[in-house]
């Protein structure tokens, strides 16, 4: 997943230190990851889209599009407010989650 | 016969986080994006897949993959403009072959490129390379902090980190003045043999000074994959067989990080007093290159 305007804003690393112990080979932890930063990417998006009207969504995802992170942050400063807690807000609920289908996959007997 | 997974604790999740991306796929399609008229393919690219689904068109839902492709193409005319010009043993270059190898790279790469600047040059431009691992950052970093996300884990977290700092210590005195800079110097960083360099021991504040994170080009012969990178650490040891080392991310960009994870490089300075040239990888056919 490449960086994305939000990426200064999560931190998942007590997620990476979990997944280390179930001592996974290259490829399970590559496809592992890539689920892990586009369910994340999901979540993000849907806490900034809900705040957003529908013409502002739209706006948002070109802008999104273009990738041009100061553009970004200026629309959403402008037309939400305290939106990096939302973001950090959504981060850690998923982390959360992630944690707990950890701690569920360690149960699990082969 | 019931069959049982050898590997339960990775399809659990795997199964698990699949059914999740599809359901948050839907879900965000029907709140937000229905009556959203997305007037570009970016719209759905910003709805990545996951390994278990495929498209037909799934190779053109990123830009990564897109970029990756078209730079395999381009980097490859470089393998070919420099295979007449290396020698075919890795040994150390002459001025002639220094000279034309630069100035092919130069034109080629569109970034200007030399074996010595203000009088100072390494042992070598041409060698083996082989891979470091990350190095501390601030006091307090961690190997998993390096991750920025969790495809950054999967790819490069293996490599571990070295117990020791770097030649130049840390690459911010804390967390708090880390800056993006810092950040990239880490991620793109170089092990050269400062210590072989002609001039070196007579003058080794100066010679500190001038290699301390010094931009270099680092190009694989083999593929054509070139990066730019700093000077971040002093290394390896003569007895190592290599010349210099590369992080784990430098390694990937240059196709040697699987394997043994060691390979011929070229590597020569960056002439660029103005700072503008970005660290990371290079390629050809875009702005700069």
């Amino acid at each position: 997943m490449k960086k994305y305007f939000y990426t200064h804003l999560v931190e998942i690393e007590s997620v990476f230190i979990e997944l280390e112990k179930l001592e996974l080979s290259e490829i399970e932890k590559k496809q592992l990851a890539h689920l892990i930063d586009s369910n994340l990417h999901h979540h993000i998006l849907d806490a900034i889209l809900s705040q957003l009207s529908m013409e502002d969504k739209k706006l948002f995802m070109d802008h999104l599009t273009k990738g041009d992170e100061k553009r970004i942050w200026q629309f959403l400063n402008a037309k939400t407010e305290n939106i990096e807690e939302k973001i950090k807000k959504a981060s850690e609920d998923i982390k959360e989650k992630l944690h707990k289908d950890i701690k569920e996959a360690k149960r699990v007997k082969a | 016969m019931k069959f049982k997974s050898k590997r339960p604790h990775f399809e659990y999740l795997r199964k698990k986080w699949t059914q999740d991306h599809k359901n948050q796929t839907e879900s965000l399609f029907d709140k937000h994006l229905r009556h959203v008229a997305l007037t570009s393919l970016g719209g759905l690219m910003l709805l990545t897949t996951s390994p278990g689904v495929t498209l037909k068109s799934d190779h053109l839902l990123t830009n990564d993959s897109l970029k990756i492709s078209g730079r395999e193409n381009k980097n490859l005319l470089l393998v070919a403009v420099l295979k007449d010009k290396i020698p075919d043993e890795v040994r150390v270059l002459t001025s002639d072959e220094e000279k034309i190898i630069a100035d092919e790279l130069t034109k080629e790469v569109g970034i200007k490129v030399t074996p010595e600047i203000e009088g100072k040059r390494l042992n070598r431009t041409y060698g083996f390379i082989g891979g470091e691992q990350h190095l501390y950052r601030y006091p307090g970093d961690s190997l998993y902090a390096h991750a920025k996300t969790a495809k950054d884990w999967a790819m490069y977290g293996s490599s571990g980190i070295a117990p020791g700092l770097g030649a130049w210590g840390y690459f911010a005195p804390s967390k708090e003045e880390f800056s993006t800079l810092d950040e990239q110097r880490e991620r793109y960083y170089l092990a050269v043999q400062t210590f072989l360099s002609p001039g070196y021991v007579e003058n080794l504040k100066e010679y500190r000074d001038f290699f301390k994170f010094r931009k270099m080009l680092v190009v694989n012969p083999e593929t054509g994959q070139a990066v730019v990178a700093v000077i971040g650490d002093a290394g390896p040891a003569t007895w190592t067989g290599k010349h210099l080392g590369g992080s784990p991310e430098v390694m990937h960009e240059l196709g040697l990080s699987t394997g043994p994870r060691k390979g011929a490089v070229l590597y020569f300075f960056i002439d660029d007093p103005e700072d503008r040239v970005p660290l990371g990888p290079v390629i050809l056919g875009e702005a700069g290159a």
